[in-house]
């Protein structure tokens, strides 16, 4: 029984578990995805701490002990709500307070703990700041990048999936950052990542088109072809950026599910999903989850 | 369990179900039971349908007795529902039969769906009225003014017929998946647990039930853990208890309080930090709980271990049985293709003394508490010859593979066993393929 065993694998395995039992027949078995999430909890706890620890390494500017109590902040229970409400959306759509269609609605953010992904800013050369043009980006503009403390997932971090090519891509306010290989590739990821901070800032820069909910819709986008999936499937450009699939959210959950135009009707029958309109402005974007 | 000096040497008896390896998905076997005597033995399926095997009981004395199972009652006890207010299709999986003691002639049963508990009634008719003169032979009515006396009908024999009826159905209780029923000794309640709560019934009363265990925090945000197994003490009245995902037991007296939300016990084994791992939660989940038959000891199974405890220690199991370790370090593999997920249910035999659980590969372990023994059989059509000896299996977990035993990595992870039950008082066990039903008997019995 061979399996591709690294923590990217199993959060992609995880959300696609979680994706498909909304389809499901009977409806979604709470038990089941309370159990995955924990899967998709240690995998995320895992992974983050993997390459802090790398970037730690590498850059010698945090205190270790400060960022593994600051993962903490990947609580489950935070993780359940979207879960939970899709599953009151289901069965208790009296109860929910919550419901919108399986939406959780994000939370407002504290402004306190808004930190900037340090080892994202750390890539950037100050005349790469010009770049920066999200606004949420604001310890950017305060601080010197060295000097950013470590991020705060529940603030400003997204991990983006690709469920075409399985690739994930940790997107911090406006900034993402391909920090996977393909699947295969399995234990060289974070060597892959720390590698390709190093050579392609590109992958820092914001994409002015690139949507994430927070800040807006994004027009069209360039479809990638097959092809050029295949070939590069090791690095995330901008215009990658429609097959994107942003799944953990900052925060709370707000679980979509974003399919091409024509599958739109079908989308809003269903009432157990419930859809970012702003999400289908963009006739790039393919398949999207945000799960938590 | 083979060998001398009593041991148990358990031999095929029959197969029921579809010999064809393309399995009609309805045809899944859901869930198994023996009745309080043994006589019958109940089958639910993935398809709703309950089919119930009654004992040939006639030739019990003679030594060379096979318990003969052959199908006495088949009925549909829970159809496909869809809930338009949710948009949801409600399965009509059978999760659960539990049979009531009897107390006449009836037999009745409780079977239950996610949504929706029924108590049916099955009873047997063998004589017919005949004789009215009140109806014509085509069962028109006379005309009155014809008849000018009255003749009493006669009961004559005819062939049997068992009519399952439906008497009560208890619906609209559960938001949550139901996977528990557990009749009570009073023979006049029974609980329901779903993932969150806990309900208990009059048999009789159709229209109310009581909340008895609700974890369902306020914030769904908060969530942690659900239920996953309940079960009412065989004695007491007021005692039962619920398992939960997070690998606790709680047990539960009803007279504390009437929400039993705070447990009078709590069963509960530190984790093994040597053994840490992404999947250390879906392991620990409990999948089953049973109360032995004496009361004093509970057996739980999860997904790797059958942990029995006794009743006064809360703190760790008193034997704790391994029944496929070697699938530890394939725990990746297994998440991936859904098989960690899987419900293992667990029995014991009718004097408390073996235990006995599924795996995968059609094969099933008993464990034989008093002599430390433990034994691997299987049920597969290839060993299905009347009164053949059942050869113990062996899976070779690493290393050089010895002959007759079967690597890890050649277990056949589709066929599982998912469902056992064993006899109240002889060595008869039912097992539960996908799709057929296994009894196998002891030889000295």
């Amino acid at each position: 029984m061979e399996c591709a065993f690294d923590a990217q694998n199993l959060i992609s395995i995880s959300l696609m578990k979680i994706q498909s039992s909304r389809t499901q027949r009977g409806g979604i078995k709470l038990h089941k995805n309370l159990l995955v999430t924990y899967v998709l909890r240690n995998a995320r706890q895992f992974y983050v701490s993997k390459n802090l620890s790398q970037t730690q390494r590498t850059h010698q500017y945090e205190d270790v002990a400060a960022v593994r109590e600051r993962q903490d902040y990947f609580e489950l229970p935070g993780s359940l709500t979207e879960l939970a409400d899709d599953f009151y959306c289901n069965f208790t759509g009296v109860e929910s307070d919550t419901w919108h269609c399986g939406a959780h609605q994000h939370n407002g953010q504290p402004a306190e703990v808004a930190h900037q992904d340090a080892s994202a800013c750390a890539m950037l050369s100050p005349s790469d700041a010009d770049l920066m043009v999200s606004e949420a980006c604001w310890s950017c503009a305060d601080k010197s990048p060295w000097e950013l403390p470590i991020p705060n997932a529940q603030a400003n971090q997204k991990t983006v999936l690709d469920l075409d090519t399985h690739v994930v891509t940790t997107v911090t306010n406006g900034y993402f950052h391909s920090d996977c290989c393909a699947p295969s590739k399995q234990l060289q990821g974070a060597q892959c990542y720390a590698k390709k901070r190093k050579v392609d800032t590109s992958y820092h820069i914001v994409d002015p088109e690139f949507y994430l909910p927070d800040f807006g819709p994004v027009p069209c986008k360039r479809m990638r072809t097959d092809d050029e999936l295949h070939s590069d499937s090791d690095q995330l450009d901008s215009t990658n950026i429609s097959n994107l699939i942003s799944v953990l959210g900052s925060g709370g959950l707000s679980e979509f599910v974003s399919w091409q135009q024509t599958d739109l009707e079908q989308i809003f029958a269903a009432q157990t999903i419930c859809l970012k309109h702003t999400l289908l402005t963009g006739s790039g974007w393919t398949r999207a989850i945000e799960a938590f | 369990m083979a060998g001398p000096g009593g041991d148990m040497q358990w031999c095929f008896s029959q197969v029921k179900g579809a010999i064809d390896d393309d399995v009609a998905e309805a045809d899944i076997i859901s869930t198994v039971e023996f009745n309080h005597t043994g006589e019958l033995l109940a089958t639910g399926d993935k398809g709703g349908r309950v089919v119930i095997f009654q004992q040939e009981i006639e030739n019990k004395n003679l030594p060379q007795f096979r318990s003969e199972y052959n199908v006495y009652s088949t009925f549909q006890s829970h159809e496909p529902e869809f809930d338009y207010l949710k948009s949801l299709e409600i399965e009509e999986k059978i999760n659960k039969i539990r049979w009531l003691p009897q107390k006449n002639a009836a037999q009745f049963l409780l079977s239950t769906n996610d949504k929706t508990i029924k108590l049916w009634k099955i009873s047997e008719r063998d004589k017919r009225p005949d004789g009215y003169n009140l109806k014509e032979e085509d069962g028109r009515y006379k005309d009155p003014n014809t008849i000018t006396s009255l003749r009493v009908p006669v009961l004559i024999p005819m062939d049997l017929m068992v009519e399952a009826s439906p008497r009560r159905v208890f619906a609209n209780a559960h938001t949550y998946h139901i996977n528990s029923i557990s009749v009570n000794s009073d023979e006049e309640t029974y609980l329901s647990a779903d993932d969150l709560r806990i309900n208990l019934w009059n048999l009789e009363i159709t229209d109310r039930s009581f909340n008895i265990v609700d974890i369902k925090p306020a914030n769904m945000e908060e969530l942690t853990e659900v239920i996953t197994a309940a079960e009412f003490h065989p004695h007491q009245c007021n005692t039962f208890v619920y398992s939960s995902s997070k690998g606790t037991i709680r047990l539960c007296d009803m007279r504390a309080s009437a929400l039993c939300d705070k447990q009078s016990k709590l069963f509960e084994e530190p984790e093994d930090p040597s053994n840490r791992s992404f999947f250390s939660e879906i392991i620990s989940s409990i999948s089953d709980v049973k109360f032995s038959h004496n009361g004093r000891y509970m057996m739980t199974r999860d997904y790797l271990s059958v942990k029995i405890w006794d009743l006064n220690m809360e703190n760790r199991p008193v034997e704790t049985y391994q029944v496929h370790e070697y699938l530890r370090s394939k725990l990746c593999s297994l998440y991936e293709n859904d098989c960690i997920f899987d419900k293992f249910e667990c029995c014991w035999n009718g004097n408390d003394s073996v235990v006995m659980t599924g795996s995968y590969n059609n094969f099933f372990r008993m464990f034989d508490r008093g002599q430390r023994r433990d034994v691997t059989l299987e049920a597969s059509r290839e060993n299905s010859k009347p009164m053949q000896v059942l050869k113990p299996r062996k899976v070779c977990a690493g290393g050089k593979r010895k002959k007759d035993e079967i690597s890890v990595d050649s277990l056949d992870f589709n066929k599982k066993i998912l469902h056992t039950a064993w006899h109240p008082q002889d060595n008869i066990i039912a097992v539960a393929t996908t799709n057929n039903l296994y009894i196998f008997q002891d030889k000295v019995n």
